[in-house]
Order: C-alpha cells, then structure tokens, then sequence
C-alpha cells in the first residue's frame, strides 16, 4: 500500500517535470545558443561559449553553464554572437511621409515623435536584418527645439512593449553661421526657469488662486533642466560646439552631440564636461575627408564616449555595423568599435539596465553573424529581439532562389 | 666589309686601322651597355607579393616590369635586369588600379545638369572637367587628388548629371597625369540618358517631360531627327563635285552629331534607368535605333536578367551601402527602394551579365545613392557578402569596367602593353583593414600611403 502511494507520487512528479519541460520547450523565448564566440559588449570575447535566454531574457553565458533539459538548443558552433545593434540617432519610422521636420515652428519641445510614428513602413524589418534591435528615433534637425524622442525597439507585436522609454531625449539643431540659433535657444532655457520658478511658486504656496498656464513644450523643457532628459543637439562645427558647451555650462543639462563632425578639434573639452558624441555616419557622405573619418578615433582617445549613428535615411538603418567597422578602419581599436554600436548607445540613452550588451538579467536581443562581426563579408544569420527569432537569413535566401 | 677591303688596299695603315677597329667595336660595346643602362635604370620591378592580373591566373611572387608608362611583362619567371629600380612588394597584394566606372568626378555641381532644355547631347562633361585642385590655390598643372588615389582609383568615368533625358556626353579619364589632355583615355565615350524620374522633376511646372511617356517620346524624336541629318549628310556626300555646287550643305548640328556617333556605334549609349519598366523601356528604344546600351544604376535589374544576358547588356551598378532615395528626389522612391536588393550583382554575374560596381560619386545628380570614390573597393568587398564570388567583385572594379568603357586595351588588367596603373595593397583586397599602401599611374609612383 505504501509503495503504491510512493509509486503514484512518483508518478505524479515525473508528470509536473514533464508539463514544466513542455512548457519552456514550447515557449518561444526560451533557447541556449551554443558553441559560438560571444562578444558581450563588456570585456574579453568568449571563445566556444553559450548563451542561455530564458523567457526573453540573458539568463546566463559561459563555457560550461547549466542548460535545463528540453531547452532548444540551437547550434551555432563557429559563428560570432554580439549584442543586439543600438542606434542613437535614427529617423526611422518619423521619416516617412515627410512627417520629420515642422518647418513653420522653430522651437517645439512639445511634438513628440510617437506621434508621427509610421510602423508599418518595410524600413523596420530591413533594420532587424541589418541586426539593428533599438533605435533613438526624432524628429528632424530642420528646426532649433524639433521635439521629443522616441526609444524603441525595431521588432515585435505589442506597441506596448516595444517601447523603452517616449518622450524627452529633446532634439535641437545648430547650424553653422546661423547667429540667432543659440540665442534663441538660450531664450527658451531662461523662459523655462521663469516657468519653473512660477511653478514653483504656485505649488509651495496655498495654491490659491488660479495656477499658472500649462505649456507643454516648457513642460518638456522643465524635465531637461532637471536632469531628467538628455539635449540631443545637432551640430557640426567645433565652434558652435564650444558655445554650446557654455550653455551647458550655465543651464546644467545632460547633453550628447549628435553628427559631431568637428568634435575632434575640442575633444579635450568634450571630454572634461562628460558630453557624449553620437559620430557621423561614415560611409559616404560626399565630402568627408579623411580627417573627419579619423576623428572618432581621437575622440575615443581623449575618453570621449561615443557612439556611431546612421542618421536613417542619410545611411539606411541596417548598416549600422558597417559605419562602426568603418571607423575600425580610420583608427578605432576593435572593441571600442563594437561599443560604439551596442553599450555605448545604450548607456547615453539610459536604457544600459535593459539592452547594449550580453549580460545576466538583460533583454535577449542578440545577434549571430557568420564571420568577424566588422568585415565587410561578413553577413547576419539571424536576430532574436526579446528571445523571439525576429530573423533567420536560411529561411529568406531560400524564398529567394525559389523566386528564380 | 667596306673597312676591311680598304685595309687591304692600304697595308701601310694596317696597324692603325686594326686598332681603330678595335676601338670601334670597343666604343660600340660601351655604348651598347650605356643605353641598356640607362634603359634598365627606367625600369621599375615590383617584385613578390599577390598579383591579382584580372585577365590571367592570379601570380604568387611574381614580378611585374614597367618600363616608361607601360608594363613590359609581368610572370613568376621574369628576370629583372640589371640597374632596374626594384619595389618589394613581398607580402603585399598587386593588382591594376580602380576603374570608377560612374562618377562626377572633378565636375562643380553647378556644371552638372544644364536644366535649360531636357535634351542637350552636344554637352561635353569633359568641358567642366576641373582636375586642377582648389580654385585659384595649388602649384600649377594637375593636382594629385590623395583622396581618390588613397582609393586606388585611377580610371574614373565622368558623366554630366541625371536631371535631363539627354545630358550629355561622358568622357573616360585618368584621375592624375601631366596634362589635361594626358588625362583623357577616351572622350566622348558615351551618351547620357536618363529614363525615370529624376528628369520629371528637374524642370519648371508645365514644361515637359512630366510623364515617362514624354521622356521616351523625346529620346525618339530626336533619334530620329538624327536618323534624317545623318541619311542628308551622307547623300550630300555622296553628290559629285557638281553636284554639290548646285545644293546647299546641310548645316552643322552639334545635338545631332552626338546622336549620329550613337546611331554609328562610336559610343553606346549610358541610359540610367532604375525601375524594371524603365529598364525594360531603354531596351526597347535602343533595338528600335540600334544602339549600344549600358545600363545605369539599375536597380531591378536582377529581376530580367535574363533579357540583359540574352542581350549582352551590361550593367553599371551604384553602391549598395548608401541607396538613400526620397521621396523629394523621385516619384517612385517607395517602389525603388522595396524593389532594391544587396544581392543584384551577384544575380546578375551569376547569370552571365557584365557588371561593373561604381561610386556614383563626388556630385549632386544623385547625393543619396552615391559613395566616395575612395570607398570602392570596400563596396565591392560588400557585395560578396550578398553572393558575388571575391573575383567577381574585384573584376567589378577594374576589367569590367574598362571593358564597358571601351577602355581595356589601356587599363583594367596587369598585362603586357597597358598602362602601368598598378596599386599596391597591404592585404588582401575586399578586406575592411586592407589600406593601399602605393599606387603607381604611367609607370610613375603617384602615392605613398602616409606620405
């Protein structure tokens, strides 16, 4: 009687262990990549290593970890595993229907880029394949305050979801040789501490009275003076870069530099204010010297962060990797050129807790390309964003030839 | 002869004219090895290393022999003579210079599109052709661009823009030499047409074309326009001298001797044509006047490659890793850029079409589609990723070009009697790393990576 008790609890264990295998084994995000050379973004490369994602996430990576029966094991023996890309300065998705720039408003902190957020375009799916998982997409640089930005990532169902962080990453642009830009720029942070100290003044007191008027640009610009968002500034000329600095210096924001052109000719003083530079898209811009191209390198070297972008459209989104293996190419040390496309993004955008690199605890956006992640023949195999399979290049090459 | 039987006759002068003899011959033979010297002392010898020839079987540690502005040989068993200057290459890959086979290249970008009339064939893009270094700066004569040389391009083909149906005529020309003229390998070498949108969208409101219909309608009026000015010049030349007394000589047409040259096969024709129906619609228009066509840009064009096999029509292709096209510059933007694949070139090659990969740069005709000169080897390296053999992609660059341009008895390849246009690399091509180290143009070193 006993044993048959013993033998029916027996039975019923193995019965839970075989629904709980079933169900990681039939969850999507659940997976062990194995055998591949592991770029975590942070550190030395792993050699012959496994990344095991569970329920979308890093659940750990090494030579020898522990892989939980009826996982799916995927076999990528010889090929290279890097973090999903992140771009820092995209215009993908607001870009299209000319939806980028609102000409008529030179400064409106108040539009917000989700709003002008076109999701349906195929740009988001050549991102993926590009191995591009989270962008920095906002409105255009026609303006001086162009709006607020949107972080997201470049694939999955739930809107929802996919979305890191909206709102603020406040976009200016200062154009060379334009005397009113900074002024008018400079004007917009004095009306925002008036309008904060109103405020201020409003909420510390008895509230009585009617309050002060609601301004949603000023709003936007209040979480700016804060600390809460970063300016993503527009520039390209050394000396615009220096007055800029000097409104930093004065008004105490978090800043990056987006395209930073001439950042390298003041690194020194970019580097001693902690600003950030999101470099140029390298491939081809008609008229970048070599000495621009080199640039990054400098800047890397005075300890400036930096973090290369496509400014999607001008270089389409997907290739991403080939402008941070470009500037490989005009001195950057390798590792440094990886970061500058995975970590480095992250941490400017603040979204370092969640992506930009191979660690424990993060998003399963990962990458798995069949050759040195930086040469030109190199090409991507497959991405998985959030441990979801969102690209397997066998699977397209194949529809290719059956088009033939 | 003539001395000895002198001799004879002369005995007593015997011992003197032995000796003179022996001096002559002795003179001879010094001199003999004067000029071999100094022969050999021009002769450069690139010795070791990769040559990647492009035409025959890839030589490792090989020799290549320049002498003057000319390769002389180039094998594994070449003696280097004597006194000849000897470049060592050991560990480093050879092959011919770039050929560019669509660029702007030198030309201002107010010189590129003359929007006063859609149809301009006696346009010379070699006319805005400003190989000269910045304006009113530089030493004097040609200025060596370090830029594109540090690319190894050293064969560009320049073209004037694509905002008209008849540009113009392009020119094939070096990117450095002597002189102006010492630039030009061959001009005009080609008619520019364009067959898309960009021509729409050039000139003022209610001027046409605005309809591809129009545009094809005006390449065939003037085609045809052409046709009757060619059938007038030649019954005029073919009157006798009496005759022609009695007639007027018809007029030169500068427009329509351009298209004559077209309709006589001097030059083919270069028609820029991006959308299937485009392409397709160059095809018919070149078998109604049998021309010779290139294809531009072609971005479908991997979707007949059948049809450009059959007819031997080859394709002249823009960079892949800038293909930004708006909706501001083209109607058809979203169907170009749905239509747009990495891997045409390796369709098109795979299906026996010749294709040549070109930067489409350093002008405004087309800002989104065009990269740097300087980066044209690594588009090609691009294009292997995407299933164009290393081969292929290196022939893209350099003998298939020049063959399209009608350029391959000078450049394209390393062999005997051509131009010695050889670049110099540290590594294998096609690679991110590899840098060209030296790149030699006529046989002279034009530059030194670092210098």
């Amino acid at each position: 009687m006993r044993s048959l008790k013993l033998f029916f609890q027996l039975i019923l264990a193995l019965l839970f262990i075989f629904i709980v295998q079933n169900s990681f084994a039939e969850s999507q995000d659940s997976f062990a990549l194995q055998g591949a050379t592991i770029y975590t973004a942070k550190g030395a490369p792993l050699q012959n290593a496994t990344v095991l994602v569970e329920n979308g996430k890093i659940k750990s990576i090494g030579k020898n970890i522990r892989i939980p029966h009826a996982i799916k094991i995927i076999d990528v023996k010889g090929k290279v595993i890097i973090p999903g890309l992140i771009d820092n300065h995209s215009h993908l998705g607001v870009f299209d229907s000319g939806d980028a720039n609102e000409f008529p408003q030179p400064i409106g902190p108040e539009n917000r880029a989700l709003d002008a957020l076109h999701l349906e375009v195929p740009d988001w799916m050549e991102a993926v394949k590009g191995g591009v998982t989270t962008i920095v997409t906002g409105p255009g640089s026609g303006e001086r305050i162009s709006g607020q930005s949107i972080i997201i990532k470049t694939f999955g169902d739930d809107l929802d979801k996919r979305i890191l962080k909206e709102g603020g990453e406040v976009k200016m642009a200062v154009n060379a040789k334009n005397l009113s830009h900074i002024p008018s720029i400079q004007n917009t942070f004095i009306k925002t501490r008036e309008y904060m100290k109103n405020w201020g003044k409003y909420e510390s007191g008895d509230k009585k009275g009617p309050p002060p008027r609601r301004d949603l640009g000023l709003e936007a610009m209040v979480r700016v003076l804060k600390g809460e968002e970063r300016v993503r500034c527009h520039i390209h000329f050394a000396n615009d870069m220096v007055t800029f600095l000097k409104l930093k210096d004065e008004f105490g924001f978090d800043l990056t530099f987006e395209h930073s052109s001439e950042a390298y000719k003041i690194a020194d003083e970019i580097a001693k204010r902690n600003v950030g530079c999101v470099c140029l898209p390298l491939i081809t811009r008609v008229g970048v010297t070599d000495e621009i191209l080199r640039g990054n390198a400098i800047l890397h070297k005075a300890g400036v962060k930096i973090a290369m972008h496509t400014d999607h459209p001008i270089v389409q989104q997907k290739w991403l990797r080939l402008c941070a293996s470009l500037s490989m190419r005009y001195g950057l040390p390798e590792d440094a050129a990886l970061r500058s496309i995975t970590i480095n993004p992250a941490e400017m955008a603040k979204i370092d807790d969640r992506v930009g690199s191979i660690e424990k605890g993060k998003d399963a956006d990962l990458i798995v390309l069949n050759g040195p992640w930086y040469e030109l023949k190199t090409r991507v195999d497959m991405v998985f964003v959030d441990g979801i399979l969102a690209y397997d290049r066998m699977k397209e090459e194949k529809s290719f030839e059956e088009i033939d | 002869m003539i001395i000895k039987i002198r001799l004879e006759r002369n005995s007593d002068l015997n011992f003197l004219a032995k000796s003179m003899k022996l001096m002559a011959v002795w003179l001879a033979t010094i001199l003999v090895l004067i000029l071999t010297y100094a022969q050999s002392k021009s002769i450069i010898a690139i010795k070791g290393g990769t040559i990647l020839t492009m035409t025959g079987k890839t030589i490792q540690n090989g020799i290549i022999l320049i002498q003057g502005e000319r390769i002389k040989a180039v094998g594994e068993n070449v003696k280097i003579p004597r006194g000849a200057k000897v470049v060592n290459a050991s560990g480093k890959y050879i092959m011919p210079g770039i050929v560019d086979a669509m660029t702007y290249y030198g030309i201002r970008p107010f010189d590129l599109n003359d929007t006063s009339h859609p149809v301009t064939p006696q346009n010379r893009i070699i006319q805005a052709f400003y190989p000269f270094g910045d304006f009113m700066r530089g030493k004097g004569g040609i200025s060596p661009d370090r830029e594109i040389l540090s690319g190894g391009v050293t064969t560009v083909y320049i073209a004037p823009g694509d905002r008209q149906v008849i540009g113009g005529q392009g020119a094939v020309v070096k990117t450095y030499g002597k002189s102006f003229d010492g630039l030009i390998l061959r001009e005009p070498a080609a008619i520019d047409i364009t067959i898309g949108d960009p021509p729409k969208m050039a000139f003022e409101e209610n001027k046409s074309p605005v309809t591809r219909m129009s545009i094809a309608a005006l390449l065939r009026k003037n085609l045809i326009k052409a046709q009757e000015y060619d059938r007038s010049l030649s019954s005029y030349a073919n009157k006798s001298e009496e005759e022609k007394k009695k007639v007027e000589k018809p007029k030169r047409d500068l427009n329509l001797e351009a298209l004559i040259r077209l309709l006589h096969k001097d030059i083919p024709a270069r028609v820029e044509a991006d959308l299937v129906d485009d392409i397709r619609t160059a095809i018919r228009i070149s078998d109604e006047f049998d021309f010779n066509l290139i294809i531009d840009s072609g971005i479908g064009a991997y979707k007949i490659k059948n049809l450009l096999a059959k007819k031997k029509i080859p394709v002249i292709l823009g960079p892949i890793s800038h293909p930004f096209i708006t909706g501001d510059e083209v109607n058809s933007a979203p169907e170009l850029m749905s239509l747009m694949d990495e891997r045409n070139a390796a369709q098109l090659s795979k299906e026996g079409v010749k294709i040549a990969i070109a930067s489409f740069g350093m002008g405004s005709g087309r800002l989104g589609r065009a990269i740097q000169g300087k980066l044209l080897l690594l588009e090609a390296g691009l294009a292997t990723g995407f299933g164009l053999p290393d081969e292929e992609a290196l022939k893209a660059v350099t003998i298939y070009p020049a063959e399209i341009l009608g350029v391959d008895d000078r450049v394209g390849s390393i062999e005997p009697d051509k131009d010695a246009d050889i670049i110099i690399l540290d590594g294998p091509p096609l690679k991110i790393k590899t840098w060209v180290e030296m790149v030699f143009m006529n046989g002279k070193l034009v530059y030194t990576k670092g210098d």
